[in-house]
C-alpha cells in the first residue's frame, strides 16, 4: 500500500513535484507556481493536485522528500532570529572583522554585510582553551552566572550561538555554557560551534554557527508546520529534508542544523543530474543549469557530485560539506549592454521574471539573452507549454540599438549576445573543472533548467566537450534528485598527526567516527535498505595551510584507518591531480577526519519504457547558427521521438518547459531511458 | 587577422578567456604554495603582458601594489635580454632599483610565450615571500637604512634557460633566505603557475594566431585607456592640491612631506609631486612603479571601480615625480615598508580630488599597512619561526555610509591569519583581537575603527618588529568630519607595566609571557558631526563603538538631547 515516493522542490518561480511508484516504477511530474510568502501553500495545493491528477492514494505516499529555500531566502533577505553570541574574552569582534578583507578591492562603497548578531549582543566570557586542548583560563560558575544575567537583560533574544576559541579540540566549556543557557532559557534555541562544525579556523566555525542560530527559529517553525500539514494529507509519509551536501536528513536534524539546508535546492539538481546520468550509464558529467538570472554548474565524477567545504552565501561564510556548485550571473534574462569601453557585456543584471525579456511581452524593453535566441530562431514562437506568447518583433526592437551602436546586423548582434553569454558560462565550468585539475573534455555536459538545451552545444564546443546528455525532464531535475536521494550524515573529527609519526590519535578518531555513524544508522536510519560509509582525511604538507580532502576508505562496516604508506600514496595522487605536481618526500600531516554515512532508501524499480512511432518534424523554421545566414531547421516535439531515433542537426526539439538546439554539425539520439545524447562533430 | 578586423564580440570573449588564464594561475599559486602568507592571506598576484611588457590582464584578486611591479620587471627583462629571450626561459627578479620591483620580499617571476620564433608576451606572477634574508627576520623590519640590509637583491636572472633549470641560481637564492624549504615551496608554486599560464596562452594562440592575439592585446589596452579618458574627461578642468605627511622613517627623519598637485584638462590628468621631500634614509621610499600603482588604484576607486587594470590606465595618466624624491627614489634607497607610503599617496589623491568627486571620496583611512613580525625559536621543537601579519584598521567614512571598521584598506587587501592557525603553528597566544572604541573620527558619517591585537610569546623569549604609520599624523576627515585616532604599539612587561613603543619598533625583545599590543589607526569622518542622527549616535553607544564621553564631546546634538 505505502508505495509512492514524492519529491518536492521549491524554487523561486515554480514548486516542482516528481513522484514514483516503488513497485511499478511508474513516474509522474507536476509543477505549480510558488508562493514565496508561504512556500507551504504551493506545496500543499500542488500535492493535492498531483495525487488527484494521477489517482495517487495519499495514504500510499511512503516518503516525502523536500528541497527548501527557506534558509537561503532568510539569509538573502536577512530575515532571521535576533541572535546573541557567547564568545571567548577578547574576541567579540572576530565575527565582525572576519578575515579583514573587503569584498571588492577598488569599490569604496561596498562592504561585507554586517554580522548577523549586533555587537551589543555578542557577549564575552572569561575562559580560554589552548591549541592542545588544555585549559588556560578556567570557566567559572561566577562567569556563567554573570552571562546568564547579561543575556537575561536583553529583550527578545530567540537564539544563541556559542563560539569559543579551540572548542573543536576541547568542547567542555562550550558544553557547560550550553547546558547552563538551555536551563536558564528553555525557550531559546542554542547552537554550539563544536557541534555545528568542529573544525579549526575560528572565523569560519563561528560564522557557520551564528548562521545556524540565525536560521533556527524560522526554519524549525516552518518544518514543524509543514510536517504537520503534510501528515494530515499523507499520514504514512516519512519526511526527508534535503541538505546542501546532497542527501536527506530528518526534520528533527534539519531543525537542529538548518544551516545545512542553505543550498538545498541547487544541490538537489546536482543529485538529480547524477541519477539521470546513471540511467544512461554516463557517470562523468558537468551540469549546466541555466535559469532566468543565473547559471549553476557542478562537476560529477564517477556518479558522485564534487563537494566544497567552504562557501559564501549572500556574503556570509559557511564551512560545511556542500555540493560544489558554482554560480554565475548569466541566464535567459541577462541583459546585454555596451560597456564604457565600447564592448558588449551580458549580465549580471537581469530582467528577471518581471518585466522579463522584451520578447515575453510583460513590459520588458531591454535586450536579453532570450531575445537573442528568439531573433535567431532558436526559441520557438510559441513555447510548447503554450503559457507564454513570444513576440519576435519586440525582441528585434530591443536588440536594434545594440546593433546600431556596434555597427553590425541585427543577427550579428544577437549572435554576439549568445557568444558572450557562452563565454561567461564557459568560465563558470572552467572554475569547477580545469581550476580543480579536471579536464572537461573527459566529461559529458548535462544541461537542464529552462534554457540549458539552448546553449549546451555552444558551451560544449567552447570547452572541447564532445557529448551532451539531455535529461528526459530537464525542467524538473531537482525534484527528481529528491526521490533518488539517500539519507545522509556527515561526521568530522579534528585529529592532527604527522603521517610519519604516531597515528594513534587518528586511529582513535576513525573508530570514534565509526561509532557515531553506526549509532546514526541505528537511530536515524533504521529502515534503510543499504549502508555505505566513505572516509576522507583532510591532509596537507606539513607547514601548508590548505588541506586536500582525500578519500581513504569506504565500506559498510566499522571503518578502518589505512596504513601510513597507503595514506601517503592517496595524498600524493590527489595532490598531483589537483596541482599537476607533488613532492614525494616532503612530510605530510592529517588535519581532519571526515566520515560520510549514507543509508540507501527504497527506490522505484526502473520501468521498461517503450515508445515507437515515426520520426516526424512538426515544422521547419529559419535559424541562424553562424553569421552566414539562416538555415532551414526542422522542429520536433520531444514527447514524440521514438527510442533509438537519431536526428542530424540542424534541428530544434521542444518540450513542455525547455528547448534543445541541435546545431548543423551535431547528431542527437534518444536512448532507452528517454534521455537524449548529442554528439558534436569536429570538436 | 589585422587590427581593423577585431570585432568587438570576439574581443570581449577573448578578453574573458585571458582573464580566466590569469585567475587560474592565481588559484594555482594559492593552492600549491607553502607559506601562510600566500595560502591564507593571498598576498600574491598574476598577470599577462604583451611582448613589450605592457600588462594586458591581471587576475581579479590581484593586489594593486603588485601591478606595476610585474610590469616593471618585464620591461627590465626585455631591456636586459632583448633578443636573447627564448622559449622555455623563466625569469626571476625582485630588485626595486634595477628590476622594476617595489620591495625585495615581492619576488616576480615571468615566462615568455612564443608564436613560432616571435615573442608574443609573458605570463607573470608575484608573491610576497615571508623572508628574503637581510638584516631583520621577515625582511620587513623598520629601521633599515639601505637596500643591502633588506634582503637578497635579485636583478632579472633566469631560473630556466630554454627549458633547463638553472639550479645554481636557485641554490644562491635559497642560501640567502631564512626559511629555504618554505621559499622553495613558494617559488615552485610560482614556476608551476608560469608553466600553466604559458600552456593556456598557447591554446588561445592556436585559436587566434599570433597576429590576432597581438591585435587583441592592443585593443584591450587602447579600449581601457579610452574608458579611463572618458571618465577623466567628465571631471571639471582645474588644478587641485593636497599635502600630507608621513610620521617618520624610523631612522631619524620625521614629518616627511608628500606634496601633490593634480592638473586636469580635457581627457588628460597629471599628478605632479614637485615639492615632495627628498628620499629618506629609512625604508619607506617609493620607487616610481610603487607611486604609479598607488595613483592607478586611487583613480580607479574614485572614477570607475570596474575599469580593467592594465597598461591602458597608466597610458591615461601623467606622473611627474622628481628623481631622488620620496616618491621616485634612486639606489640605494631602502624601500621595504613602501606600502605605508603608497597608502599616503592614495590619501593625497583622495584629498586633492575631494572637491571634484565629493560623493565618491572618503575620509582618510588608517593610512598604514601596519605590520607585526614575531620571530624566535619554538621551545617545543627547537625550530626557528617567523610570523608576519599585516593588520587592517579603519576605513574612511563615505558620503552615505560610515567607514568600515577593522578592514584592510586601499592598496592592500590581505586576509588575516586565523587565531587558531597562529597558535597551532607558532608558540604564541593571541589574547585579544578587537575593535577599539572611539577611534573612528566623528562626523555625519563616522570613520571606521582601528583594530587591537594582543599577542604573548608562550614559554620563550621572542623578537617583535612592528611598523606603523599615522601614529602621529591623524587620519583626517572630509567636509567637516573629525580625524580618526592614531595607532600605537605597546610592550606590557611581566610586571604588567605598559611601555609605549615607537611607530617603527625594531628588535624589541619580548620576555616569556610579556605582551605586545598592536593598535592600528581609525579613520576620518565625513561631514559635520552635528549633522549625525541621534539614532546613529545611540546605536554606536549601545554597540560600544563610541563611549558616552566621546558622544558628549563630539556631538553637540547628543548633549542637547
Amino acid at each position: 500500500m505505502s508505495n509512492w515516493i514524492v519529491g518536492c522542490d521549491v524554487g523561486g518561480t515554480f514548486t516542482d513535484f516528481s513522484a514514483t511508484e516503488v513497485a511499478s516504477g511508474r513516474a509522474v511530474i507536476h509543477k505549480r507556481p510558488s508562493t514565496p510568502d508561504d512556500p507551504s501553500r504551493a506545496i500543499l495545493t500542488g500535492l493535492r493536485e498531483l495525487t488527484e491528477m494521477h489517482s495517487i492514494e495519499p495514504a500510499s505516499i511512503k516518503r516525502f522528500a523536500h528541497g527548501t529555500t527557506v534558509a537561503t531566502n532568510a539569509l538573502l533577505q536577512r530575515k532571521g532570529a535576533k541572535v546573541a553570541v557567547v564568545t571567548t574574552k577578547g574576541f567579540r569582534d572576530l565575527l565582525e572583522i572576519g578575515r579583514q578583507a573587503r569584498p571588492l578591492i577598488y569599490d569604496l562603497q561596498v562592504d561585507a554585510p554586517p554580522a548577523l548578531a549586533e555587537r551589543h549582543l555578542r557577549f564575552e566570557i572569561d575562559e580560554r582553551i589552548g591549541p592542545e586542548g588544555q585549559v588556560i583560563r578556567p570557566l567559572t560558575d561566577e562567569a556563567l552566572a554573570a552571562l546568564v544575567e547579561a543575556i537575561d537583560g536583553e529583550d527578545g533574544i530567540e537564539a544563541i550561538a556559542i563560539c569559543l576559541i579551540f572548542s573543536y579540540i576541547n568542547p567542555d566549556h562550550e558544553q557547560r555554557i550550553a547546558r547552563e543557557l538551555r536551563k536558564a532559557f528553555p525557550e531559546t534555541f542554542v547552537s554550539v560551534s563544536s557541534e555545528v562544525q568542529p573544525e579549526f579556523r575560528e572565523y569560519e566555525r563561528f560564522s557557520t554557527t551564528l548562521i545556524n542560530a540565525f536560521l533556527q527559529p524560522e526554519v524549525t517553525r516552518y518544518m514543524d508546520r509543514l510536517q504537520k500539514e503534510i501528515r494530515a494529507v499523507a499520514p504514512n509519509a516519512e519526511f526527508g529534508i534535503f541538505q546542501s551536501s546532497g542527501g536527506l536528513m530528518s526534520v528533527e536534524r534539519a531543525a537542529q542544523l538548518p544551516v545545512r539546508t542553505a543550498l538545498s535546492g541547487p544541490a538537489a539538481g546536482a543529485v538529480g543530474a547524477s541519477g539521470s546520468g546513471a540511467a544512461s550509464k554516463i557517470d562523468d558529467v558537468i551540469t549546466l543549469d541555466i535559469g532566468g538570472t543565473s547559471t549553476d554548474v557542478c562537476l560529477i565524477r564517477g556518479g558522485k557530485t564534487a563537494l566544497a567545504n567552504t562557501r559564501d552565501i549572500s556574503g556570509f561564510r559557511i564551512r560545511l560539506p556542500m555540493v560544489d556548485i558554482h554560480t554565475v550571473g548569466a541566464g535567459g534574462g541577462s541583459i546585454a549592454r555596451i560597456g564604457t569601453d565600447g564592448l558588449m557585456k551580458v549580465g549580471p543584471e537581469s530582467a528577471g521574471a518581471v518585466p522579463g525579456p522584451a520578447c515575453y511581452c510583460r513590459g520588458g524593453t531591454l535586450p536579453t539573452v532570450s531575445d537573442a535566441n528568439v531573433l535567431l530562431g532558436r526559441l520557438p514562437k510559441t513555447l510548447a507549454g503554450g503559457g507564454l506568447t513570444i513576440d519576435p518583433d519586440r525582441a528585434a526592437s530591443a536588440i536594434q540599438p545594440l546593433a546600431d551602436e556596434l555597427g553590425v546586423s541585427l543577427q550579428d548582434a544577437a549572435l554576439g549576445i549568445i557568444g558572450i553569454v557562452t563565454a561567461n558560462m564557459t568560465r563558470a565550468i572552467r572554475v569547477v573543472s580545469i581550476e580543480k585539475g579536471y579536464d572537461p573534455r573527459r566529461f559529458a555536459l548535462m544541461p537542464f533548467g529552462g534554457a540549458g538545451g539552448l546553449h549546451a552545444a555552444d558551451v560544449a564546443r567552447a570547452l572541447g566537450m564532445k557529448s551532451i546528455l539531455l535529461p528526459r525532464a530537464p525542467g524538473i531535475l531537482c525534484a527528481e534528485g529528491l526521490i533518488v536521494a539517500d539519507l545522509q550524515e556527515d561526521f568530522v573529527i579534528n585529529a592532527r598527526a604527522e603521517l610519519d609519526g604516531d597515528l594513534s590519535v587518528v586511529e582513535a578518531g576513525v573508530s570514534a567516527l565509526g561509532e557515531h555513524a553506526l549509532s546514526w544508522f541505528t537511530h536515524e536510519a533504521a529502515d534503510v535498505e543499504s549502508r555505505m560509509m566513505t572516509l576522507h582525511f583532510d591532509m596537507r604538507y606539513l607547514g601548508q595551510n590548505y588541506e586536500l580532502s582525500v578519500e581513504v576508505w569506504k565500506g559498510s562496516d566499522q571503518p578502518i584507518c589505512p596504513a601510513a604508506s597507503v595514506l601517503r600514496e592517496a595524498f600524493l595522487a590527489e595532490y598531483r591531480r589537483s596541482y599537476g605536481h607533488c613532492d614525494p618526500d616532503a612530510p605530510v600531516e592529517i588535519v581532519n577526519l571526515r566520515l560520510r554515512a549514507s543509508g540507501g532508501l527504497a527506490r522505484a524499480k526502473t520501468a521498461a519504457i517503450f515508445r515507437e512511432g515515426e520520426l516526424k518534424p512538426f515544422d521547419t523554421v529559419d535559424v541562424w547558427f553562424a553569421g552566414e545566414g539562416p538555415v532551414a531547421t526542422r522542429m520536433y516535439r520531444r514527447e514524440t521521438l521514438p527510442i533509438g531515433s537519431e536526428i542530424k542537426g540542424p534541428a530544434i526539439i521542444t518540450q513542455l518547459d525547455s528547448t534543445t538546439v541541435v546545431p548543423p554539425d551535431a547528431v542527437i539520439r534518444v536512448d532507452a531511458v528517454l534521455n537524449m545524447i548529442m554528439e558534436l562533430e569536429n570538436v | 587577422m589585422s587590427k581593423a578586423e577585431i570585432d568587438p564580440i570576439t574581443l570581449e570573449i577573448t578578453w574573458n578567456g585571458l582573464k580566466s588564464i590569469a585567475d587560474e594561475c592565481f588559484i594555482t599559486i594559492m593552492r600549491s604554495a607553502f607559506s601562510s602568507n600566500v595560502k591564507e592571506r593571498h598576498d600574491h598576484s598574476t598577470a599577462i603582458s604583451d611582448a613589450t611588457g605592457r600588462l594586458v590582464v591581471q587576475a581579479e584578486m590581484s593586489l594593486p601594489v603588485h601591478l606595476a611591479s610585474m610590469g616593471g620587471m618585464l620591461k627590465a627583462a626585455i631591456e636586459l635580454y632583448g633578443d636573447d629571450i627564448g622559449p622555455g626561459d623563466l625569469f626571476v627578479a625582485n630588485d626595486p632599483h634595477v628590476a622594476g620591483g617595489t620591495h625585495l620580499p615581492d619576488i616576480n617571476m615571468a615566462a615568455p610565450v612564443f608564436d613560432g620564433d616571435k615573442l608574443l608576451g609573458f605570463v607573470a606572477n608575484i608573491i610576497h615571500h615571508a623572508d628574503v634574508g637581510g638584516a631583520a627576520v621577515g625582511s620587513m623590519s623598520g629601521g633599515l637604512d639601505e637596500i643591502y640590509k633588506e634582503g637578497v637583491r635579485i636583478p632579472v636572472v633566469r631560473l630556466y634557460r630554454r627549458g633547463e633549470r638553472v639550479d645554481d641560481v636557485m641554490r644562491l637564492l635559497l642560501l640567502n633566505m631564512r626559511l629555504p624549504d618554505e621559499r622553495r615551496g613558494d617559488l615552485n608554486a610560482q614556476i608551476a603557475a608560469c608553466r600553466l599560464g604559458e600552456s593556456r596562452l598557447k591554446d588561445l594562440l592556436s585559436e587566434h594566431g599570433g597576429d590576432g592575439l597581438r591585435a587583441i592585446f592592443d585593443a584591450i589596452i587602447s579600449r581601457t585607456e579610452l574608458r579611463m579618458r572618458r571618465a577623466i574627461a567628465a571631471l571639471p578642468d582645474g588644478s587641485y592640491s593636497f599635502t600630507d605627511f608621513m610620521d617618520d622613517d624610523g631612522v631619524g627623519t620625521e614629518n616627511i612631506k608628500i606634496a601633490l598637485e593634480v592638473v586636469k584638462k580635457d581627457d588628460r590628468i597629471r599628478f605632479d609631486f614637485t615639492g615632495t621631500d627628498p628620499q629618506v634614509k629609512g625604508n619607506f621610499n617609493l620607487t616610481f612603479n610603487a607611486t604609479q600603482s598607488a595613483i592607478c588604484y586611487s583613480l580607479k576607486a574614485l572614477l570607475d571601480a570596474e575599469v580593467p587594470t592594465n597598461q591602458g590606465i597608466f597610458d591615461a595618466i601623467d606622473i611627474i615625480a622628481p628623481a631622488g624624491s620620496f616618491v621616485n627614489c634612486v639606489s640605494p634607497a631602502a624601500v621595504a615598508m613602501r606600502a605605508n607610503s603608497c597608502q599616503r599617496v592614495v590619501d593625497c589623491v583622495l584629498g586633492a580630488l575631494a572637491p571634484v568627486v565629493p560623493e565618491k571620496v572618503i575620509g582618510a583611512a588608517n593610512g598604514a599597512n601596519t605590520s607585526a613580525v614575531f620571530a624566535g625559536t619554538d621551545p617545543r621543537t627547537g625550530n626557528m619561526y617567523v610570523y608576519l601579519e599585516t593588520l587592517g584598521g579603519g576605513m574612511g567614512a563615505r558620503a552615505t555610509h560610515d567607514g568600515k571598521d577593522g578592514v584592510q584598506v586601499h592598496i592592500t587587501n590581505t586576509s588575516n591569519l586565523p587565531v587558531e592557525a597562529i597558535e597551532l603553528e607558532y608558540p604564541l597566544r593571541v589574547e585579544a583581537y578587537s575593535l577599539i572604541q572611539d577611534t573612528g573620527g566623528a562626523g555625519r558619517q563616522r570613520g571606521g575603527m582601528g583594530i587591537r591585537r594582543v599577542i604573548r610569546p608562550v614559554d620563550h623569549e621572542c623578537e617583535f618588529n612592528g611598523v606603523g604609520e599615522r601614529f602621529r599624523h591623524q587620519p583626517w576627515g572630509v567636509f567637516g568630519g573629525a580625524a580618526g585616532k592614531t595607532g600605537a604599539f605597546y610592550l606590557v612587561g611581566q610586571d604588567g607595566k605598559a611601555e609605549k613603543l615607537t611607530s617603527k619598533a625594531s628588535k624589541i625583545i619580548l620576555k616569556a609571557n610579556a605582551l605586545a599590543v598592536i593598535e592600528t589607526p581609525g579613520a576620518g569622518g565625513y561631514g559635520e558631526a552635528s549633522e549625525r542622527s541621534l539614532e546613529e549616535i545611540h546605536r554606536d553607544i549601545r554597540a560600544g563603538k563610541i563611549s558616552q564621553e566621546a558622544a558628549e564631546r563630539d556631538y553637540p546634538q547628543f548633549t542637547a538631547s
